[in-house]
């Protein structure tokens, strides 16, 4: 029990965020139904007629929808489609954690020390974990019932219930399974392997709606069997054997797991591949690149930068291969006109890109600069930074290194994922000012640039709740430009968001106010965190 | 070079730092002079690291000043790291990187550094660099610290607990490598909490108890100071010199049990070795004291750290 105890204390802020970011998306897209379905039987049929539209184009992501006339059906769809790659996430960031980072921290050392056999302590993770993933699924359960309320309808407990319950033990597979993956390679690829595994199982099922070759293999896939449930729907289904599978993964998955952290050494993998053998090198790196301020720090995270990159640009490119297909459907929903009228002015597809996908890549800088900030604080908390400034460098210099490396860095997804939108779109015949466009992706980097400084500044007062603080303005000022116009909000509280300085370069050009304000903040919380940083005591 | 011979490698002026309830650093007045190898001695939770991360600038005294070659510890803290090579007492995580890539990271902030006394260092360790700095064990991972301390030939090394972790041979290759930079013309603070490493290395000794320095010893006064407590257990019917052994000189405490004698020590051994002589010893255990225990034999327990300093 002890050990069940010190795993959710382990936990407990993924537990809180996931539960926290489970609940509002339940709840805002309950919510939304409300303001953009419309009120009689015939618009809501209307508009699941063409939201249907939209979901065909998307099942490379997402299950096909049921009643989107019902917010059950739409919620299922919306939210539900997203919280299961959500759940994956979570459970991969967790269970890696827990089998690697815990034991290069020498947690899981003191642990085994207390007399816990490993298996015993494997299954105290699975079961930390699985409560954390329940509360988490039943907060979203919540956010429904509530959000349904909010819109004058009840909505009925049993299948909230069925639906939490699927969710966590959807959750609670991927956990197991990434828990096994994560004792058979060496830890620095744990993480990895895992994702791509997890990755891997995630296309198999999504490109089987497309491609039947694959239909034969997806039952491999615990995305299948979560996707064979739809219980929120009123036509829709809880299938117990699909649920009863997953939960046959998790335990398979766990007792696997539980076998192999039993038979390998501790910080080793269980299959070890032995490189050749090499004579003991007593030289120092000759690489010049360690001797130059900035670039050697972009060369430190390259493995993070590229998949940022990559990542980015992938998006970047599906987001421009989506517009033609979902525009017009969604132009005919009556209840976003509103919405649209806020941001299409003149060509459409020019004006869909600048406000959904500069919008979204927003949100992916400030990902970025968050992810970065978190690595400040981590190199203050860790001692790294007590090593750095032993050498002859100032604070200051330490904080315009970071400053530039985290610049440059954005700048690098910027101009890839730039590049990517601007051949995309050449492909799929939607005419962009390439001006513009260049305007648009270097504009991404002052925004960057703002997350970076005020996360600078916080992680010197309060380095452990950078992150999270961070992190939910950045996905509240999304929420608040995004949603605003759905929801009505006044126009004070839209200016609030961060992500109103950016304007909408692509169509409109730059909005040089809010590049001045931009930069204005950028300088003024670099400037602030390096009187800090100056003041303060580091490794004490 | 000759003012620096001039003026002090390290001087405190009542530097302090106070966490409150207690904890800290209190007016610390110390000297360390060029070409001097200091000792810092205190348990754990004394202030050893608290001093050393205020000389560092890593942390800002409450109170009080410190200078290093008569550089401002907090105003020239980059002038001062120009001269100091530094081993904290937990080295950080460096996760994937490569032992030779963390040298040649820090390295290249630093500047200046030999990669001939990098390879000399790392072979008298034997310390791989081609491995990843998350396969190093601690005691490796203290290897790598000491190479980075010495790397670029520092005027200052400040060194805090460098042998915790290193086995008995690699603990005398580096007293041997602190002998051979003090005579290359450094200076080296370190701090210990273990009597008989200082003992092996340093010139003074200076005794830090509960934020205040209590002692500033040389090693003669060192050597008056430590004591053993003995076990000697006598061969069954053999005689037990219990007479010579408690008229030997820095015996003292002599309790004799059956074929058993336990009794501190004090100075040097050989007057009790005399005593023993013919004696059919069949087993002979030697404890070192504490630093506390060394404390509570010296001092009064009740005297407070402000009146044994006094």
């Amino acid at each position: 029990m002890t050990a069940i105890r010190l795993a959710l204390r382990l936990g407990r802020w993924g537990l809180v965020g996931f539960a926290t970011v489970s609940f509002i998306a339940t709840f805002i897209n309950c919510v939304g139904f409300y303001q953009v379905a419309g009120h009689t039987q015939a618009e809501r049929e209307a508009f699941a007629k063409s939201f249907a539209q939209i979901a065909s184009q998307l099942t490379v992501l997402l299950p096909p929808p049921v009643r989107l006339d019902t917010v059950g059906g739409y919620v299922q769809y919306r939210a539900y489609g997203s919280l299961v790659i959500v759940f994956a996430i979570w459970a991969l960031a967790s269970a890696s954690g827990a089998a690697r980072g815990d034991e290069d921290r020498g947690i899981v050392e003191m642990i085994l020390a207390t007399g816990l056999a490993r298996a015993q302590a494997v299954a105290a993770r699975i079961a930390g974990f699985a409560v954390a993933s329940f509360a988490a699924a039943l907060s979203a359960s919540i956010g429904v019932i509530l959000g349904a309320g909010a819109g004058g309808e009840s909505f009925p407990t049993v299948p909230a219930l069925e639906e939490a319950f699927l969710l966590a033990i959807f959750g609670l597979s991927c956990y197991s399974l990434v828990l096994l993956i994560a004792q058979l390679v060496a830890p620095r690829m744990a993480t990895g392997v895992a994702g791509a595994v997890l990755l891997g199982l995630f296309l198999l099922n999504s490109l089987s709606r497309t491609f039947d070759s694959l239909a034969t293999l997806r039952w491999l896939s615990p995305f299948r069997y979560s996707e064979l449930s739809q219980p929120l729907a009123p036509s829709g289904n809880f299938d117990v054997r699909a649920t009863l599978v997953l939960a046959g993964i998790a335990v398979a998955g766990g007792v696997l797991a539980a076998l192999a952290f039993t038979h390998r050494d501790l910080g080793s993998a269980l299959i070890a591949l032995r490189g050749p053998a090499r004579p003991p090198m007593y030289e120092p790196s000759r690489s010049l690149i360690w001797r130059i301020p900035v670039i050697r720090g972009i060369y430190d995270r390259r493995v993070g930068l590229t998949m940022w990159t990559a990542g980015v640009s992938v998006m970047a490119a599906l987001f421009v291969v989506l517009t033609k297909t979902i525009v017009q459907p969604l132009l005919s929903i009556p209840g976003l006109a509103t919405y649209f009228a806020a941001f299409i002015h003149g060509a459409v597809y020019p004006s869909f890109l600048s406000f959904i996908w500069f919008g979204f890549a927003q949100l992916l800088m400030s990902g970025f600069a968050i992810a970065q900030v978190a690595r400040w604080a981590a190199e203050d908390t860790d001692g790294r930074l007590e090593l750095i400034l032993s050498n002859p460098v100032s604070r200051t210099q330490v904080l315009l290194e970071r400053a530039a490396v985290l610049a440059l860095g954005a700048l690098i997804i910027a101009i890839v994922s730039g590049v990517a939108v601007g051949i995309e779109s050449h492909y799929q015949s939607i005419d962009l000012d390439a001006r513009r466009l260049a305007e648009a992706s270097l504009l991404l980097v002052p925004f960057a640039l703002v997350f970076a400084a005020v996360g600078a500044l916080l992680s010197a007062r309060l380095p452990r709740a950078t992150v999270g603080i961070l992190g939910a303005f950045a996905f509240a000022s999304y929420l608040m430009l995004q949603f605003g116009p759905i929801f009505d909000l006044p126009a004070w509280v839209q200016d609030l968001s961060a992500f109103k300085l950016y304007g909408q370069p692509l169509t409109e050009g730059v909005d040089q106010t809010g590049l001045m304000i931009t930069l204005a903040i950028a300088v003024a919380g670099f400037a602030a965190s390096a009187v800090v940083m100056q003041r303060r005591d580091v490794g004490a | 070079m000759l003012r620096e011979m001039a003026v002090a490698a390290i001087r405190t002026s009542k530097l302090s730092k106070d966490y409150g309830h207690g904890h800290g650093l209190f007016e610390l007045d110390l000297e360390v002079s060029p070409r001097e190898v200091f000792g810092y001695l205190g348990p754990n939770g004394a202030g050893k690291s608290t001093t050393i991360r205020c000389l560092m600038g890593l942390i800002q005294p409450t109170f009080g000043s410190a200078f290093i070659f008569g550089l401002d510890c907090r105003r020239d803290s980059v002038a001062v790291k120009r001269k100091v090579g530094y081993l904290p007492g937990e080295m950080p995580q460096f996760g994937s990187l490569r032992g030779k890539e963390v040298i040649a990271y820090l390295g290249g902030m630093r500047g200046g550094v030999d990669p001939k006394l990098v390879r000399s260092i790392a072979e008298r360790f034997s310390l791989d660099l081609g491995r990843r700095f998350r396969e190093y064990s601690s005691g490796n991972k203290k290897k790598l610290g000491i190479v980075l301390a010495f790397m670029h030939k520092p005027d200052l090394l400040i060194l805090d607990e460098p042998t915790g972790g290193l086995d008995p041979l690699n603990q005398q290759e580096f007293y041997k490598l602190v002998g051979e930079t003090r005579d290359a013309g450094a200076t080296i603070f370190l701090s210990s909490h273990i009597l008989s490493e200082v003992e092996h290395v340093c010139d003074r000794v200076g005794i830090i108890r509960s934020g205040r320095l209590v002692k500033v010893a040389d090693l003669d006064e060192i050597h008056r100071i430590r004591f053993h407590r003995l076990e000697l257990e006598f061969a069954p019917g053999s005689e037990v010199p219990e007479a010579a052994i408690r008229s030997a000189t820095g015996v003292e405490d002599v309790v004799v049990s059956d074929h058993t004698i336990t009794c501190t020590m004090k100075g040097t051994f050989d007057p009790l070795l005399k005593a023993l002589a013919g004696a059919s010893v069949i087993n002979l255990v030697s404890h070192e004291p504490s630093l506390e225990e060394i404390f509570l034999t010296y001092y009064r327990a009740d005297e407070t750290p402000e009146a044994i300093a006094r």
